[in-house]
């Protein structure tokens, strides 16, 4: 039973979404109410996953844990902006203007990281995965893209040569389509196990 | 530059250095930044969930038992006490129920999307290469776009054969036909240009935004010189 019920409301949920979806504008009215549920559950989960964040930390804070430090440092940061936006409200503009001011520098500098990471990384995949028609066509084609993206030979505006560009251009779309169908399969196919009770959709 | 602006400026100059001391192989800093990234974007997340959602859609009908919004927000409250008994070690088991209601729509959007943003514009466009008014002008064959609808046709088809899986296992190794090995290895040709293309999409942004942080810390530095 602790088994069947969670089962059951899922695949009951996800059919009454289904039928609504398809018969329109009659299930109109369920689907809309279905999906304010759904916000708002949502919204619960996330404040949910906030809280065991807080709470683990938390934890480790009191039994003194190793990196214990950066535990107090989360937990610190975190109440702060949330006093603060108790205070004064989400959308007051200075509350706004100092979370940005400490998220958008950390968040540029992350992604700055990324860069020097994935120069490094790019270097590792043939040592790793050796010479393949994968790692070949990569290295090649992030070459290639890297000299488009510099616009030189597009200003060269040689017509055979901007046919060529264009044709290339054209390629990375073929490996994307292809690989947008693989995963739309893949994520159906998942969709119908969860619907049918045969993936445990929260039940484990 | 007013007083706010070089704070902010002094904030972002400290934290840019911070995340960037992970290059020199240090821990702490870097830890110091990234448990502040995740503080501050949890607590900012929780008032925007319980300013923007919680208030609106489950509490403020439910403070109103005449209107025609209470019953229907019973449901989602008892899901949401449901899930907040999660935090407690004897009510882990209860969370599996609004969990499975939201992995069931969830689903189910999943089933509607897929099939119409995302498998039935792709196929169709890659069908619609086979047009006669795209491969024929004046009664006379385009060889250029018949060429590039076979190969568009080939590199899709090929592109799914790298995730065919189906053969025969030998000595712990899955051993493919031959057929299917050449075709995965034309599709990895494929995947291979794409992960190209986006990797230069992705360093660029990347290398934009290590720009970005360094002239902030030029910019600090030469109001002190």
């Amino acid at each position: 039973m602790k088994r069947l019920l969670p089962l059951i409301v899922g695949a009951l949920s996800g059919l009454v979404v289904l039928a609504a979806m398809f018969f329109v504008p009659q299930g109109s009215a369920i689907l809309s109410a279905v999906l304010n549920w759904v916000i708002a559950v949502a919204s619960v989960a996330l404040l949910v996953a906030i809280a065991s964040l807080v709470l683990t930390h938390l934890r480790f804070i009191a039994k003194g844990k190793k990196g214990f430090l950066l535990s107090i440092v989360l937990v610190v940061s975190f109440i702060t902006t949330l006093a603060l936006g108790i205070l004064l409200g989400v959308d007051n503009p200075i509350f706004l203007r100092l979370v940005g001011a400490i998220i958008r520098p950390i968040e540029t500098a992350l992604l700055g990281l990324v860069a020097l990471v994935m120069m490094s990384a790019a270097m590792k995949i043939f040592r790793e995965r050796g010479w393949s028609a994968l790692t070949v066509s990569f290295g090649i084609s992030a070459i290639v893209f890297l000299i488009l993206g510099l616009g030189f030979l597009q200003n060269l505006k040689i017509p055979v040569l901007n046919e060529a560009i264009r044709f290339v251009e054209g390629l990375p779309m073929i490996g994307a389509r292809g690989l947008l169908i693989g995963i739309g399969i893949g994520l159906l196919m998942m969709a119908f196990r969860v619907l049918f009770g045969m993936e445990g959709s929260g039940n484990d | 530059m007013n007083l706010p602006e070089l704070i902010t400026l002094i904030i972002s100059v400290a934290l840019t250095l911070m995340v960037f001391s992970y290059i020199l192989g240090d821990r702490l800093f870097f830890g110091i930044a990234t448990h502040i990234l995740i503080g501050v974007s949890a607590g900012f997340l929780a008032l925007v969930a319980i300013q923007k959602v919680i208030l609106p859609y489950l509490i403020l009908p439910l403070a109103d038992p005449d209107g025609s919004g209470f019953w229907l927000a019973l449901v989602p409250l008892v899901l949401s006490i449901l899930l907040v008994l999660t935090l407690f070690r004897r009510g882990i088991q209860a969370g599996a129920i609004p969990l499975a209601f939201l992995g069931g729509v969830m689903a189910a959007l999943a089933i509607v999307g897929v099939t119409r943003g995302t498998l039935a514009p792709q196929i169709l466009s890659m069908l619609g290469r086979f047009e006669p008014a795209q491969l024929m002008r004046e009664a006379q064959p385009q060889w250029s776009a018949i060429l590039e609808a076979l190969m568009i046709l080939l590199g899709v088809i090929s592109v799914l054969f790298v995730f065919h899986h189906r053969g025969q296992s030998k000595a712990g190794e899955l051993v493919r036909p031959v057929f299917l090995e050449g075709v995965g290895s034309i599709g990895q040709i494929f995947i291979g240009i794409t992960f190209g293309a986006l990797f230069v999409g992705l360093f660029s942004s990347a290398l934009i935004a290590l720009i970005s942080s360094l002239s902030e810390i030029i910019r600090f530095i030469s109001l002190w010189f």
